[in-house]
């Protein structure tokens, strides 16, 4: 169990009052493993996060269409394929091009540690690799999701 | 908001929903007071069923054979909150993404946080919001269903209840609750053994005296075979032209609006500070008498100044 409020019997309702945080986890791209996107699916939303998951091989624009269909506020992009600088970037692009700057986006899977500052230089935050602790994915994501939430308020 | 809803953009739509889900009091208010001369247009089809029958992979089929009747349509699908973490897995979109994105339907994923009877708070609300950006079908799709979430019933014009092979016999298919409120019932997974048997079954009951204006329908649907889904969705429009005849289409959808909204208001202002009070006082204080005397306190002021 990693990092959530459990609840106590008879008194659940009121954790409900506040806005759980809204994920998407995506594997755009040709990418069919997807134990450990299941895996962190489980975990966020024992955190108390709503959790959409999309399903294998969507494409970048899916992405993108489905993180503003849904108003989410983070979407989290895993590769195992080495086509994270391709993939990743275009799904910041295309944020980029609808004017969307108020959904934070972090990234994971197996990313050498060289690409890890260029996908930060272009806002793509986490990029933990493989026995990264839940709690630290967990908390990055809440960092990230509140940032976000603050822009939206604007 | 309110023109970019109007003008169907997708932003804003979701935007909106968001907010309403928020439960922002303030802001609910403003959004669905200004939408509401533009809502009551939609048809709502409420799907719902026990949980792993087919709801999300059917109405990703069904809303592809309406979009391609020529109706705009678009999707919410409620899925379960954990009562434990208060999060939820919104698993309904995974069924239906590649359908709905080859014909540019707007689909939303809520999650029921905690709500009982198969929806969730912000589904009135939701609806709404689409119903005014122009859809001309709306389908809602609720948690997977048991026999007595029947909150759907309230808010959809057309209620179809999805049931497929193994779920029981003629008994089961004549009891009370989710069997009754269904309008069109879809047998699902035609191609499995047994379920011609469940057909036969629902046609057998639906056979009997049945006081309902409209004579219900039966349709087998198989997503393996791709079929049924034509005629479940002229079943669908069937119904909306009968109600339309009637002009009930969104009748209900406001009455069970506003409940929602005297429920949930009344419930916070009133319920949740008494009820701290009442904790509070020890167990000598008859809580019950307590409570019987604030009703008869409560029922003295009158409402006839709000309700001309």
């Amino acid at each position: 169990m990693s990092g959530g409020k459990y609840m106590v019997d008879g008194k659940n309702q009121s954790l409900f009052k506040e806005k759980p945080i809204k994920i998407l986890l995506a594997k755009p791209g040709i990418d069919g493993h997807d134990r450990g996107v299941l895996v962190l699916a489980k975990a966020f939303r024992d955190a108390g996060m709503e959790v959409l998951y999309v399903g294998l091989l969507p494409t970048p624009e899916d992405v993108v269409e489905t993180a503003v269909n849904e108003d989410v506020d983070v979407i989290a992009l895993s590769l195992l394929n080495g086509a994270h600088m391709t993939v990743f970037r275009k799904v910041m692009d295309l944020l980029k091009n609808r004017g969307i700057d108020d959904i934070a986006v972090v990234g994971g899977g197996t990313i050498p540690d060289e690409d890890k500052p260029k996908l930060e230089s272009i806002g793509i935050t986490g990029n933990y690799g493989p026995g990264t602790p839940l709690s630290t994915i967990i908390e990055h994501v809440t960092k990230r999701a509140t940032e976000a939430r603050e822009k939206k308020l604007r | 908001m309110k023109e970019g809803i109007l003008k169907s953009d997708t932003r804003s739509m979701a935007r909106a929903i968001s907010y309403i889900e928020d439960g922002n009091a303030e802001i609910r208010k403003e959004i669905l007071e200004s939408l509401y001369p533009h809502c009551g247009k939609a048809q709502v089809v409420g799907i719902t069923g026990p949980p792993g029958i087919g709801k999300s992979t059917t109405i990703g089929n069904l809303a592809i054979t309406l979009a391609n009747k020529g109706k705009k349509v678009s999707v919410l699908a409620v899925d379960a909150s954990s009562p434990y973490s208060g999060g939820s897995l919104l698993g309904n979109r995974i069924r239906m993404q590649d359908a709905l994105f080859t014909h540019g339907i707007y689909m939303r994923s809520l999650a029921n946080r905690g709500a009982r009877g198969g929806l969730s708070e912000s589904s009135m609300g939701a609806v709404n919001i689409l119903d005014a950006s122009g859809s001309d079908i709306i389908i809602i799709e609720t948690v997977g269903a048991g026999q007595a979430d029947l909150d759907i019933m309230n808010l959809a014009d057309t209620t179809v209840l999805i049931l497929g092979p193994g779920l029981g016999d003629q008994i089961q298919a004549i009891k009370a609750g989710i069997m009754e409120i269904a309008d069109i019932f879809v047998i699902n997974k035609m191609d499995l053994d047994g379920a011609y048997f469940a057909m036969k079954d629902i046609e057998e009951i639906l056979s009997m005296d049945d006081p309902r204006p409209m004579k219900r329908t039966v349709v087998g649907t198989s997503s393996i075979d791709n079929t049924g889904y034509t005629e479940m969705a002229d079943a669908i429009l069937g119904h909306g032209k009968f109600l339309e005849q009637t002009s009930s289409i969104g009748k209900k959808r406001f009455l069970m609006g506003a409940r929602w909204i005297l429920e949930r208001e009344i419930g916070r202002s009133i319920i949740d500070p008494v009820m701290e009070l009442i904790g509070k006082m020890g167990p000598d204080v008859n809580a019950y008498k307590l409570a019987e005397e604030l009703v008869s306190e409560i029922k003295k002021n009158s409402i006839t100044s709000i309700i001309k």
